[in-house]
C-alpha cells in the first residue's frame, strides 16, 4: 500500500502537568524530525486506566503508555527494585540515572517483553517525603504508632520501625489527614500540592527520602519494529533531549515548593545522619533481603538488579 | 425493574431449564447481596480497629476493590432473567404478538452475541493476570498489600457465562413464542405496562413497613 | 474516515438500539465493542485480512473494562446506599418519620401535607432511591390526608413530588454516579446536595402553604399535639439523625475534624440501621431478601456503569468528547444560554428515559463540554464563565442535572414517581397523581431557576470542606 504516515496513540492519565511533559515533549520532537510523518496523540486516561495501560500495550491497543511499577508489583517485578525503600537517590538525576541502567538490564527487558513492551524512559518522581500534623517526628522512636498513609513498600518500611501503614486513596488523602485518620501522608511534592495535603501540614521530611515510585514509559514492541529506520532514529535519539526538558521543568516546580512551605508555614524537618542510618538498618535492610530471595525464587536475578543501582549511584555521583 | 411475576413458568422443557437455571442465578445474586454485608462490617472492622486499638485493617482499600466484581457481576443473569435491566420500552411496549418476539429475539440475540464477546475478552484479562509458574499464580497484584487479581478478575468470565446460558435459554424462548404465535410464552420477562411494573413493585416494598418482622411477608415467598 | 465521524455513526447506532428498546447496559456495550473494532480495522485500512486482529484487540479492550472500572472503592457506595434504604423499611423508620413529622408541624396551614413533604425529606437521608420513598409514603401518609378531607389528587402529588427528594439530600446513589463518571470528590458532591434537597423541601413546604390559603384542595391543619406527644415521637426517628451525622461528619465536621472517610460513613450508616432493624426483630429471611433486592438493584446499576464505560472507552479512542466540547465553545452564544439549552435537553430527554440510564449516556460528552464552557478543569473562579473554578462548577452542574433527573420524575408520560403512586392506590390513576402533582413542577422550576442564578446555596457547603 502507499507509505501511510505513521500515528501513534499514547496512553497516560490525569491531566497534562510536569510527570507527562517529557511525553509531550517526545511527540513534539518526533513530529518534528520527520516533518509530521510520524506523529503521537497524547490521550489523558481516555484510552485505558493507569493500571490496565501495560494490558493495553499488550493487547496492541495503543502504541505508547506510561505507568507506574508499585501500582501492580506482580506485573513487573523486576524493575520494583527502583521502589526499595532508601536506596539513596537523592534527585531526579540519579534518578534518571539508576532507572535507566536498570531499564537496560536483561532481565527487566524480559520482565517487560511478557507484556510485549519495550522500556523507552522514566518519569522520575522525587522522594516521597511525609507531611504531618502535630510535633514533628525526626526520631526514628516518635514513628511507632503514626498512622502512615504509603502504599507498599514504603508502608512496610514505615511498619518497620512501628507505623501503621493505612489504605487510604489518594483522592480521600486529604480528608483522611484532617480528620485523623491518619497522621502523616507519603507523596511527591506535586502530589502533596494537587491533593491539597500540604494545606493539613504543620511539617514535611525534607531528608527522609523514604524511597519513590518508578514509573516507566513504555512501547509495543511490535509498533516499534514496524517504524521505517529514520522515524526509530527520530525516537531513539528524542529520549534525552525529552528527558532534559522534563528536569528542568521539574526543578521549576521543586523550587516553587520550598515557597510554598513558607507561605503555608510548613516546619521544614530535618533528621539526623544517626537516625537516617538506623532508620536504613531497620527498614530498608530486611526489606531488600526479602526482596532479593523472593526475586530469585522467580529467576529474577535480584542481587545482580540491586548492585547494578548501588553501582549506578556510585558512578552518577562520581561523574558529577 | 419488573419483578418475578413477569416470568411465567409451564411445563415445557424451556420453562423447566429455566427454573433449574434460576436456582444457580439466585444462589450467585446473593452471593452478591452477602458482598455488600461483607463492605458494611468490613468498615466497621476498620473503623472500629483504627479508633479503639490503633491498627486499622491493613488493605481496606484493597480489600473493598476485591469485593467490588462480586457484587457488581454475580447477579447479572439474575436481573436479566427478571427483566430487570433498565431499558426504554415506549416503542417495544406498543407492539403486540408477534412483532414483540421478533423484536425481542433480535435484541436478545444481539445481547448475546456481545456477551460472548466479553466472556473471551474478559477471559482474556484474567489470563493476563494469571501464571501457573508465580508464586500465588499471580501475574497483577492490588496497589496496596499486594492481593492477587486473577480470582476478582476470573468472576466477570464466569458471570457472563451464566449471563450467556440464561440468554440462549431467551432467544429459544422467544424464538419458540414466534413460531407458535404465543400471547404469553414462560421463561421470558413479559413486558408489563408501567402502571402495573409500577404497583408491583411498589407491593413489593411496602408490606413489611406495615408490619417489621413479619417474615411470611411477600416478597420472600419467591425464595 | 475520521475517528470522530465513526464516534457520530456509533453514536447514532446506540440511540437507534436504545429506542428500540435493547437493554440500556448492553446497546451501550455493544456500540463501544462495534466502534472500538470500527476505528481498530480503519487503522488497518480496512484490510480484510486484518479485520480478526482489528476484533481481538477490540473484545480484548473492551474485556478489561467491566472488572478494571467496577473495582473502585468510591463505587462501593452505591450498593451500601442501596442496603441503608432497604434496611430502613425493617427498621420502621418510615412511619416514625412520619409521625414525628405530624405532631411537629402539622398545626400549618395543609399542615399534613407539609409533614408529609419534611418526612420524605428526613427518609431521604436514609434512602438512596427515589421510587422506594414515593411507594413507602403512599401508604403511610394519603389516607391520613384523605380522612381529613384531602383532594385525592393534591394528596397524590405531594407524595410523588416528596419523593424525589431522596436523589438530591446524601445518600444519594445518583450523586456518587455522577462523582464517578465524571471524576470529582464523592464526598463533596454528597454534601453539595444537602442544602438543595433542604431548599428544596422548603419550596415544597411554601407552595403547599400558599396552595392551602388560597385554594380548598388541601384539608385543615392538625392541632391538639402536646408537647409531650411531640417529644415522645422523636426516639423512633433517632436512627435517621445518628445515619445523617455518620454520614455528614465522616465527610466534613463543621465543629472540627471529620471523623473518617465518605466510604466508611456510607457503611457506618447502613450499620447503624442495620442494628435498628435488628433489634425491631428482623429475621434471617428478611435481610436475605433485603440482600438480594439490594443485589439486583446494585447490579443493574453496574451493568449500565461498566456497558456505558466499554462505550466511554471507545469514545477516547474517537475523541469525540473533545470534538464536541470544541463545537459548543465556538458557539456563538452566552455560556449560560447554553447551559440553559442543556438542562432543558435534559427535561425533554428526562421525559422518555430513566434517569441513571440518562445521566451515564450522556455525561461523558455533556460533562466535558459545560467543562470548557466555564474556562476548563483548571479555570480561576475569576476568569470563569460561569463565576466558579472547575472543581465548583462539576459540583454545581451534578446538582443542577440531579435536579433535572428528579424533576422527570414527576414528569409526564413517564413519570416513574407518579405510576409508582397510581399503582399503591387502588383509588387513583396515573392522570390523577400526574394532575395533582402539576403544582410541584412550577416549584421545581423556581428551585433550578434559583439554583442556576445563586449557585451559593449548592456551592457553601462544599466550599466550606476546601
Ligand atoms: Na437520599
Ligand atoms: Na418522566
Amino acid at each position: 500500500g502507499e507509505a501511510a504516515a505513521t500515528e501513534w496513540n499514547v496512553s497516560v492519565w490525569g491531566k497534562r502537568r510536569a510527570f507527562t511533559e517529557h511525553v509531550e515533549k517526545l511527540a513534539e520532537l518526533v513530529s518534528e524530525k520527520t516533518d509530521g510523518a510520524f506523529t503521537m496523540n497524547v490521550s489523558y486516561g481516555g484510552l485505558s486506566k493507569p493500571r490496565e495501560n501495560l494490558d493495553g500495550i499488550s493487547i496492541g491497543a495503543f502504541e505508547m503508555a506510561q505507568f507506574c511499577a508499585g501500582y501492580h508489583r506482580d506485573k513487573n517485578p523486576s524493575i520494583t527494585v527502583l521502589e526499595l525503600p532508601f536506596l539513596g537517590v537523592n534527585n531526579l538525576a540519579e534518578e534518571v540515572a539508576v532507572s535507566h541502567a536498570v531499564y537496560a538490564h536483561p532481565a527487566a527487558a524480559k520482565d517487560l517483553a511478557r507484556w510485549n513492551a519495550k522500556l523507552l524512559m522514566t518519569s522520575p518522581m522525587p522522594q516521597y517525603n511525609l507531611v504531618g500534623t502535630g510535633e514533628p517526628r525526626d526520631e526514628l522512636a516518635e514513628f511507632d504508632g503514626m498512622r502512615v498513609r504509603a502504599t507498599g513498600g514504603l508502608g512496610k518500611a514505615f511498619e518497620a520501625v512501628g507505623g501503621v501503614p493505612t489504605s487510604v486513596p489518594a483522592t480521600e488523602a486529604y480528608n483522611a489527614m484532617e480528620s485523623g485518620v491518619v497522621d502523616t501522608v507519603a507523596f511527591a511534592q506535586h502530589a502533596h500540592l494537587s491533593f491539597g495535603t500540604i494545606n493539613k501540614a504543620d511539617w514535611w521530611t525534607a531528608n527522609l527520602n523514604p524511597g519513590t515510585v518508578n514509573c516507566p514509559v513504555v512501547v509495543n514492541t511490535d509498533a516499534y519494529d514496524m517504524l521505517s529506520d529514520a522515524e526509530r532514529e527520530a525516537l531513539d535519539s528524542s529520549v534525552d533531549e525529552a528527558i532534559a526538558h522534563y528536569l528542568d521543568n521539574y526543578g521549576k516546580l521543586l523550587t516553587k515548593w520550598d515557597s510554598v512551605l513558607e507561605e503555608k508555614g510548613v516546619e521544614k524537618v530535618m533528621i539526623s545522619e544517626e537516625q537516617l542510618a538506623a532508620f536504613r538498618a531497620k527498614a530498608a535492610d530486611p526489606i531488600r533481603e526479602q526482596w532479593i530471595k523472593d526475586m530469585t525464587a522467580q529467576g529474577i536475578p535480584g542481587q545482580e538488579l540491586y548492585d547494578l543501582v548501588m553501582k549506578t549511584l556510585e558512578d552518577t555521583r562520581a561523574g558529577n | 425493574m419488573a419483578g418475578n411475576a413477569a416470568v411465567l413458568e409451564d411445563d415445557s422443557l424451556v420453562s423447566r431449564l429455566d427454573r433449574r437455571l434460576l436456582q444457580v442465578e439466585q444462589v450467585l445474586a446473593l452471593i452478591s447481596g452477602l458482598a455488600v454485608f461483607s463492605l458494611m462490617v468490613l468498615a466497621v472492622v476498620s473503623v472500629g480497629g483504627r479508633n479503639a486499638f490503633n491498627a486499622p485493617l491493613p488493605g481496606y482499600v484493597d480489600w473493598i476493590e476485591q469485593a467490588m466484581p462480586l457484587i457488581a457481576f454475580m447477579g447479572i443473569a439474575y436481573v436479566q432473567r427478571e427483566g430487570g435491566h433498565i431499558r426504554m420500552d415506549i416503542v417495544i411496549g406498543a407492539l403486540r404478538g408477534r412483532a414483540l418476539w421478533l423484536f425481542e429475539l433480535f435484541s436478545v440475540l444481539l445481547i448475546l452475541a456481545l456477551m460472548i464477546c466479553l466472556v473471551w475478552g474478559s477471559w482474556a484479562h484474567f489470563a493476563r493476570s494469571f501464571d501457573f509458574a508465580a508464586p500465588l499464580w499471580s501475574r497483577d497484584s492490588s496497589i496496596d498489600i499486594g492481593i492477587p487479581l486473577w480470582p476478582a478478575k476470573l468472576l466477570a468470565p464466569v458471570a457472563f457465562s451464566v449471563l450467556c446460558l440464561r440468554l440462549v435459554l431467551q432467544v429459544w424462548a422467544y424464538g419458540r413464542a414466534l413460531v407458535l404465535g404465543l400471547d404469553a410464552p414462560a421463561a421470558v420477562p413479559l413486558i408489563q405496562d408501567a402502571a402495573a411494573q409500577a404497583a408491583h413493585e411498589a407491593e413489593m416494598l411496602t408490606g413489611h413497613d406495615d408490619a417489621p418482622g413479619d417474615s411470611t411477608d411477600s416478597r420472600n415467598s419467591q425464595g | 474516515m475520521e475517528p470522530i465521524e465513526i464516534g457520530l455513526w456509533v453514536t447514532g447506532f446506540l440511540l437507534i438500539l436504545v429506542v428500540t428498546g435493547m437493554r440500556v447496559a448492553f446497546a451501550a456495550a455493544l456500540a463501544g465493542l462495534v466502534g472500538l473494532t470500527w476505528i481498530f480495522w480503519a487503522k488497518f485500512g480496512y484490510d480484510p485480512s486484518r479485520f480478526t486482529k482489528a476484533l481481538t484487540i477490540a473484545v480484548k479492550t473492551a474485556g478489561q473494562v467491566p472488572h478494571s472500572k467496577v473495582s473502585s472503592q468510591a463505587l462501593s457506595l452505591i450498593p451500601t446506599f442501596i442496603l441503608i434504604g432497604y434496611l430502613a423499611y425493617y427498621a420502621g423508620l418510615t412511619k416514625a418519620l412520619f409521625e414525628a413529622a405530624k405532631r411537629w408541624i402539622a398545626w400549618l396551614p395543609g399542615g399534613l401535607a407539609v409533614s408529609t413533604v419534611f418526612a420524605t425529606a428526613g427518609f431521604a437521608a436514609v434512602s438512596g432511591a427515589s421510587v422506594a420513598t414515593s411507594a413507602v409514603f403512599a401508604r403511610i401518609a394519603i389516607p391520613e390526608m384523605l380522612a381529613i378531607g384531602y383532594n385525592k389528587q393534591f394528596a397524590a402529588g405531594v407524595v410523588a413530588a416528596g419523593g424525589t427528594l431522596a436523589s438530591l439530600i446524601p445518600p444519594s446513589a445518583i450523586l456518587v454516579i455522577y462523582a464517578i463518571i465524571v471524576e470529582q470528590d464523592v464526598g463533596k458532591l454528597l454534601l453539595a446536595g444537602f442544602i438543595p434537597g433542604a431548599f428544596s423541601a422548603v419550596i415544597y413546604g411554601l407552595l403547599i402553604v400558599g396552595i392551602a390559603m388560597i385554594f380548598k384542595t388541601v384539608g385543615p391543619p392538625v392541632k391538639g399535639f402536646t408537647w409531650k406527644q411531640r417529644f415522645a415521637a422523636l426516639p423512633g426517628a433517632l436512627p435517621i439523625m445518628f445515619v445523617v451525622v455518620i454520614i455528614i461528619f465522616f465527610v466534613y465536621n463543621p465543629f472540627g475534624e471529620a471523623w473518617g472517610t465518605p466510604t466508611e460513613g456510607g457503611a457506618l450508616g447502613a450499620f447503624v440501621v442495620f442494628l435498628m432493624a435488628l433489634w425491631r426483630g428482623m429475621k434471617w429471611a428478611e435481610l436475605k431478601s433485603a440482600l438480594l433486592e439490594t443485589a439486583k438493584l446494585a447490579v443493574m446499576i453496574f451493568s449500565i456503569i461498566w456497558g456505558v464505560l466499554i462505550y466511554v472507552r471507545f469514545l477516547g479512542f474517537a475523541d469525540l468528547p473533545g470534538a464536541f466540547s470544541d463545537w459548543i465553545t465556538s458557539l456563538e452564544m452566552s455560556p449560560m444560554l447554553i447551559l440553559i439549552c442543556i438542562l432543558l435537553a435534559y427535561a425533554v430527554l428526562g421525559m422518555f428515559m430513566d434517569a441513571i440510564g440518562m445521566l451515564l449516556l450522556t455525561l461523558p460528552v455533556v460533562y466535558p463540554a459545560v467543562m470548557a464552557l466555564n474556562g476548563g478543569e483548571a479555570v480561576s473562579a475569576a476568569d470563569s464563565a460561569f463565576g466558579m473554578n472547575g472543581t465548583m462548577c462539576a459540583i454545581w452542574f451534578g446538582i443542577l442535572v440531579v435536579k433535572m433527573a428528579e424533576f422527570c420524575l414527576i414528569t409526564p408520560p413517564i413519570g416513574l414517581n407518579c405510576f409508582v403512586v397510581a399503582g399503591v392506590r387502588d383509588d387513583l390513576t396515573v392522570q390523577d397523581v400526574f394532575k395533582g402533582v402539576t403544582p410541584f413542577f412550577i416549584a421545581d422550576a423556581i428551585t433550578i431557576a434559583l439554583l442556576v442564578a445563586f449557585p451559593g446555596i449548592v456551592l457553601y457547603l462544599p466550599s466550606l470542606a476546601g
